[in-house]
């Protein structure tokens, strides 16, 4: 028993081995941060451009055309979702889901996308959505306004790279985010683009040291680039409900696995 | 003449109670410690854990022939959850069994677990505390039929009655809970451990595998009475539950009912594995507190308070009804559920099956009743005439108005991991290079 209990203790040490030791953060973050601001600041730039064309289609009633904006809309806001996140009060109104309130659909304060994916879908109408239109411009304004004087705390900026795979692992792959829309491969690329930015701007800072980490995690990109592939529309993606049990299993643990492997991140770069 | 008692008094638990009053009666005479004692009485897997006598050092060796957790006593937690598999060659189901087996191997010895640099996350999640102890932990692999059918690579070696969990006249199966390519069965003394288990195994294998479903359950644990007997556990119809089990602690009759040999027309990789039957049945436990006593017992066959066959009431749980005495059923109706599991004639000591179940309380349906069932899980030799036999004879029976299964699955129980420099599942491997 404790020969084989040594035999264990080493073999976890084994597949723990590699990246258990981090290093001291780094100035050298300081450029990645400030390219990464310029990235948010443009996609937050788009989502106000995007979000003022398709809040004008709901209010003038035109059902089809704000179908077609809703899921390129959305791309902007989850590639930067991590940002966003910071505050809590927007990302509630703009992108919050029926299962947060209790009457779900029912609930008056159910707002944001949602609200009106589910009046565009489920009721083929944008009857009594101007209100709701209104307030989502608002609030996407608002958020520019905020991004734009926010100093980026690192930790937040490099832990976002695995932020936005765990909200896919945790609520997208079961296909739950837009539900009446079945839109999610646009938000899965917002997604993961979002994520792809962030490893890409801190790559060079670690690619000597953790060259087979970096391998791994692109090897996890590559698999997502190309089931995804599988599913392209035009520009955009074919509903949720057509990708097929064997692709959503493989999708499932290239996520699992970038989030188990981006958790570290952080780490590696030094930062607490 | 054939005296029929005698047929019928040769049954396994007749066998078992010789045994458990055995050992008991030697650990009174010898005045040995109160957990030797227990110890030496929890040794089938009928056997209710016993009350105040589980310890973290307890520890199943997890080397063998076959594979822990199937004919060793249950402790008083199980679970077992239903993975999908990545693999798409053998090389990657390889890579997946030795994660696997590394992670059995430190996990049911125990040791300190690894501290990183705390900017990382914690490579354990220290549920545990710094030092993890065995607790009896067993960790079981078995393989789903859809392993191997979505494997042309794999299809030619599928075990002969592994199929897709077929649906019987009662179920009700909810595909969120049904099949998988890989079950594991992991019990423990406590519940912590079982979990702690399982999210080091998600842990170490989220790029090879995804969790598909789990139901966590318990056995009753028992203070024995004071001849040292420890009753079987209740389930949550109330009534004792594992006592006409067969005896796991004799090796040449788990042979016989649970290990797959070498002569069966099994594929050679095979030898030394089980079918494993997992079945998620809910009890409708209102409905069954609403039904009289006397019905109870009658649809059951067995005295409820007791345990004891209905024509032996003043007997035990391991006294043995003898139905040639009893040809229309009045003592023990046809169709009890015990009577049309086991016929106790020649016939039926084909359909033998080692059942270890575990009770599974959930929560509250829609309607506001009780979710709660049993984890029902057996294991045999042969699908065929084990589980899916009795099941068929079960069909219909008047239990069924307060059951309903709705998860589950078939699958096969791979054999030991025979000594440290082997994994789980290399007989498997080597046999689909080879082919
Ligand atoms: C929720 C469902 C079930 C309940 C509540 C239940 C309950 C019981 C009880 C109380 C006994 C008598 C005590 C004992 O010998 O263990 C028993 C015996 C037995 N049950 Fe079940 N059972 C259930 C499902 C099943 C299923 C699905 C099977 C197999 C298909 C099965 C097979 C057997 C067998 C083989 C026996 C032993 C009969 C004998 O040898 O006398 N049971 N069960």
């Amino acid at each position: 028993m404790r020969i084989s209990g040594l035999v264990g203790a080493s073999a976890l040490a084994l597949v723990l081995s590699s990246g258990a030791f981090a290093q001291e953060a780094s100035l050298d973050l300081v450029e990645p941060i400030a390219e990464y601001k310029i990235y948010v600041s443009e996609k937050v730039a788009k989502l106000v451009e995007d979000t003022t064309a398709f809040t004008a289609a709901v209010k003038a009633g035109e059902v089809d055309k704000a179908k077609a904006l809703f899921a390129p809309t959305r791309l902007s806001y989850e590639a930067i979702e991590p940002i966003a996140e910071l505050f809590s009060d927007l990302d509630v109104s703009i992108d919050s889901r029926a299962d947060d309130y209790e009457k779900a659909e029912a609930d008056p304060e159910f707002p944001g996308f949602h609200r009106i994916e589910y009046g565009l879908w489920e009721k083929n109408s944008a009857e009594g959505l101007a209100p709701v239109a209104d307030k989502l411009l608002a609030d996407v304004k608002e958020l520019e306004g905020r991004i734009a004087s926010l100093t980026f705390p690192p930790e937040k900026v490099v832990g976002g790279a695995a932020v936005l795979m765990e909200e896919v692992a945790a609520t997208k792959i079961s296909g739950e985010e837009d539900r009446y829309s079945h839109t999610d491969l646009w938000d899965f690329r917002g997604n993961f683009d979002g994520a792809r930015k962030i490893v890409d701007l801190v790559r060079p800072l670690i690619a000597e040291k953790e060259a087979d980490f970096l391998k791994t995690v692109d090897a996890n990109f590559a698999t997502v680039d190309t089931t995804l592939a599988k599913y392209k529309d035009g520009e955009g993606y074919v509903t949720y409900d057509k990708l097929t049990e064997d692709d959503r299993k493989v999708l499932a643990a290239a996520v699992n696995t970038l989030a188990e492997d981006l958790s570290t991140l952080r780490g590696k770069l030094g930062l607490d | 003449m054939r005296d029929p008692k005698n047929l019928l008094r040769s049954s396994y638990s007749f066998n078992r109670r010789r045994l458990l009053t055995g050992f008991g009666a030697t650990a009174l005479g010898g005045s040995l410690s109160g957990v030797v004692r227990a110890e030496t009485l929890h040794h089938s897997v009928a056997d209710a854990p016993v009350a105040n006598a589980a310890s973290p050092e307890d520890s199943v060796p997890h080397l063998g022939l076959h594979q822990a957790g199937v004919v060793n006593a249950r402790p008083a937690n199980g679970m077992v959850a239903s993975f999908d598999v990545l693999a798409r060659d053998a090389d990657e189901l390889e890579a997946l069994f030795r994660t696997l087996t590394a992670r059995i191997a430190f996990l049911t010895v125990g040791g300190p677990v690894p501290m990183l640099d705390p900017k990382l996350p914690p490579a354990d999640s220290g549920l545990l505390g710094p030092v993890v102890r065995p607790d009896n932990l067993t960790i079981t692999l078995s393989l789903g039929a859809s392993l191997f059918d979505d494997r042309p690579w794999l299809a030619p070696l599928k075990p002969k009655h592994l199929t897709r969990m077929t649906r019987f006249p009662n179920d009700a199966l909810d595909a969120d809970i049904c099949h998988g390519d890989l079950s594991i069965q992991i019990c423990a003394n406590t519940q912590d451990t079982t979990i702690h288990a399982l999210r080091d195994i998600i842990k170490a294998s989220s790029r090879q595998m995804i969790l598909k479903w789990k139901q966590e359950g318990n056995v009753p644990v028992i203070t024995p009475g004071p001849d040292g007997r420890a009753e079987s556990a209740r389930n949550f119809l109330g009534f004792r539950d594992g006592s006409a089990n067969p005896d796991s602690s004799d090796a040449a009759e788990m042979d016989r009912v649970v290990w797959v040999g070498p002569d069966e027309g099994e594929p050679a990789w095979a030898t030394g594995g089980s079918y494993q039957v997992v079945r998620i049945i809910r009890n409708f436990v209102e409905r069954w507190d609403r039904t009289p006593f006397g019905e109870q017992e009658r649809i059951m066959g067995r005295a409820k308070m007791t345990g004891a066959p209905l024509d032996r009431r003043e007997g035990s749980e391991f006294d043995v009804p003898d139905y040639a005495s009893d040809p229309e059923g009045k003592a023990t109706p046809m169709d009890a559920h015990i009577r049309l599991a086991n016929a106790r004639d020649e016939a039926s000591r084909a359909n033998i099956i080692l059942r270890r179940p575990f009770n599974y309380s959930n929560g509250v349906t829609r309607s506001g009743q009780l979710d709660q069932g049993l984890l029902f899980i057996c294991y045999q030799a042969n699908l065929e005439q084990g589980f899916i036999t009795v099941q068929r004879k079960l069909n219909g029976e008047p239990l069924e108005e307060y059951i309903k299964p709705v998860g589950g699955g078939f699958f096969y129980t791979l054999p030991g991991i025979r000594d440290a420099s082997d994994y789980v599942g290399s007989s498997l491997i080597a046999a689909a290079r080879g082919a």
